[in-house]
């Protein structure tokens, strides 16, 4: 049984097509990358899977379960968490009580609750952050906090957009040493990602959306041969080569 | 894990001798009455109670959920007509009224305030305040219940039992005190507890909160249902205090502005916001309205609104002055 399974998954915006018939299965234990250009459509998956959207067209099943359209909250009780691309840090709460929030999902106990968010800091790598405000925290505590308190609701499976964009180099590592842990835990990724150096050792498999339609999905090294991903990167990198330019 | 901090569960001796403070409050709140002794001054400290009181149970909805109810005043009215006609028809005895009261409330919001759960900021803002004054319009029209004439409850032997003093207001006040204390505990308790947690969560972003878990709609209905259950609450005290009831006495909106006031003028979504407002609004209101004679002037309202555009300049209330660092490093040297 796959541990996710979606079929034929479709999302309209009054007209325009974000995600077009797509189809994905994710094994237990494995990180998958999901890559494409800015607009193809990555975050809007998300959003369709965890039920922040109701799709068109198509159907989600977790664990054998069919959870389509099911409210957000009970995805994330069905065990399915998720960050935000742009980061949604309860800003008038501490690091800690921002984890403390996830950990509620599977506990009622208030000490139960901090002691798994100190856990979790600790795991993340914000231990001396936590009394301080979400609002104070920088672009990359915020990241780190929010696959911090995703986890704390205990997922099984974990959607991460974007977790290490605006990251610095140094940052960028110490988050791939996250994900890491996170799958030696036992938790299966689903990663959304631009930086293709940091996604490509990091995946056993990638999947390629353009223009809400997969082109390709395969191991990093032949994606990278790929001659439509090339030509969809491509164009993009082109596009940035010109407005750098022009911007000059 | 033994790092465990047992924060929370504090040893009630050593909660006592370390907030020795709270302890002292209250005890010159008990002595209170017996140092201002004039009729007035009480009626006014019991206002003042009775509004801390409604403060902490708008809080809950407003204040920690951020969803800023405007017609709480509806809720007050129906505390109060549930427990006089109650007594009125059937005998019933005001303090099984007043819980009555809650309860009924707590229906009749779920069912038209529930729907307004899907408005944000303002719009929900609006949609409550124009509930809360078709509330006081159906009172206000419907015989049954005394119309716009309102109720007179029968005299009764002054007694706890009964719920009516006549000699002296005191027993009143007294009431109103023990109350407050209730709410404060409550709300303490719920400050550190999941709920507490979930209602911040979803004050800050819904759609965070809904990602983690939260069932965002059940939340803010549980904290709506437990914010007018108290309102209600109140009500059936200001019922038998004043021993008589109609729609525009109890259901003004000035009644629904002020209870929210109270709360955001102290602090929205902090345990003593209210009991820092109450008294400054309420002393303000009741004197003015003593010494101008009648309410009528209308200065009552220009104090509210004059406070209101301060709040624009301090959004935390005045207990976020106690909030900086400075402030809880004094706080823990004065504790010891
Ligand atoms: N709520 C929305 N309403 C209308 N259009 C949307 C909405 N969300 C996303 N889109 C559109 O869907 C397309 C895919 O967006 P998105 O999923 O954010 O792409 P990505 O995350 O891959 O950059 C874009 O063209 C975007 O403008
Ligand atoms: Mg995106």
């Amino acid at each position: 049984m796959k541990l996710l399974e979606v079929k034929g998954l479709t999302k309209k915006f009054a007209g325009l097509v974000a995600n077009d018939s797509l189809d994905l299965e994710i094994d237990q234990g494995e990180i998958v990358g999901l890559i494409g250009p800015n607009g193809s459509g990555k975050t809007t998956f998300f959003n369709c899977i965890c039920g922040v959207y109701p799709v068109t067209k198509g159907s989600v099943r977790f664990e054998g379960r069919e959870i389509t359209n099911f409210p957000a909250h009970k995805i994330c009780k069905g065990g399915i968490a998720r960050t935000f691309q742009l980061v949604n840090t309860l800003m008038n709460m501490t690091a800690l009580e921002n984890v403390m929030v996830g950990a509620f999902c599977r506990t009622t106990n208030t000490n139960r609750a901090r002691e798994i968010a100190e856990e979790l800091l600790e795991f993340s790598g914000l231990p001396e952050k936590k009394d301080i405000l979400g609002s104070d925290l920088t672009i990359a505590d915020k990241k780190r906090l929010e696959v911090a308190r995703a986890l704390a609701t205990k997922p099984r499976l974990l959607l991460l957009d974007e977790a290490m964009a605006g990251l610095n180099p140094t940052e960028q590592k110490e988050a791939v040493e996250l994900i890491r842990r996170i799958q030696r835990e036992g938790i299966t990724l689903l990663v959304v990602e631009h930086v293709m150096q940091v996604i490509m050792p990091l995946c056993e498999r990638l999947v390629v959306l353009d223009a809400g339609k997969k082109i390709a999905a395969d191991v990093p090294e032949r994606i990278a041969n790929d001659e439509r991903v090339i030509k969809a990167y491509l164009g993009e990198r082109y596009y940035a080569k010109r407005a750098t330019l022009r911007s000059e | 894990m033994g790092r465990l901090k047992p924060l929370m569960v504090r040893q009630p001796r050593i909660f006592w001798r370390k907030n020795y403070i709270f302890a002292l409050a209250f005890a010159l709140l008990l002595a209170l009455p017996f140092i201002f002794t004039a009729h007035f001054q009480h009626h006014v400290m019991i206002k003042v109670l009775m509004f801390t009181f409604l403060g902490c149970a708008w809080n809950i909805i407003g204040g920690y959920t951020g969803q800023v109810a405007l017609g709480h005043a509806a809720f007050f009215g129906i505390g109060a007509y549930t427990s006089s006609l109650c007594y009125i028809w059937f005998g019933l005895n005001p303090w099984f009224g007043m819980f009555l009261g809650g309860i009924l409330a707590v229906a009749v919001s779920a069912v038209i305030n529930y729907p307004c759960f899907r408005l944000h900021g303002r719009y929900f803002a609006i949609a409550t305040l124009a509930l809360g004054m078709i509330i006081r319009l159906l009172f206000t029209n419907w015989r049954l219940v005394g119309g716009a004439l309102g109720v007179r409850l029968p005299l009764l032997p002054e007694s706890l039992w009964n719920f009516q003093f006549h000699t002296t207001k005191l027993p009143y006040y007294y009431i109103a005190l023990v109350l407050c204390a209730l709410i404060f505990a409550i709300l303490y308790k719920i400050e550190r507890s999941k709920l507490g947690f979930y209602l911040r969560a979803i004050k800050e972003s819904e759609e965070a909160a809904r990602s983690l878990g939260i069932d965002v709609a059940k939340y803010k209905l549980v904290a709506m249902s437990i914010s007018v259950f108290f309102t209600a609450m109140a009500g059936t005290l200001y019922a038998q205090y004043i021993l008589y009831i109609d729609p525009i006495s109890l259901m003004p909106l000035m009644t629904s502005i002020l209870i929210c006031v109270v709360p955001v003028l102290g602090g929205a979504g902090t345990l003593w916001g209210p009991a820092l407002g109450a008294p400054i609004l309420l002393i303000a209101i009741e004197y003015s309205r003593a010494w101008l004679g009648g309410g009528g002037r209308g200065i009552d309202y220009m104090i509210v609104g004059a406070i209101m555009v301060a709040i624009i300049f301090r959004p935390g209330g005045l207990t976020s002055f106690f909030q900086g660092p400075r402030f809880r490093q004094w706080w823990r040297r004065i504790r010891g």
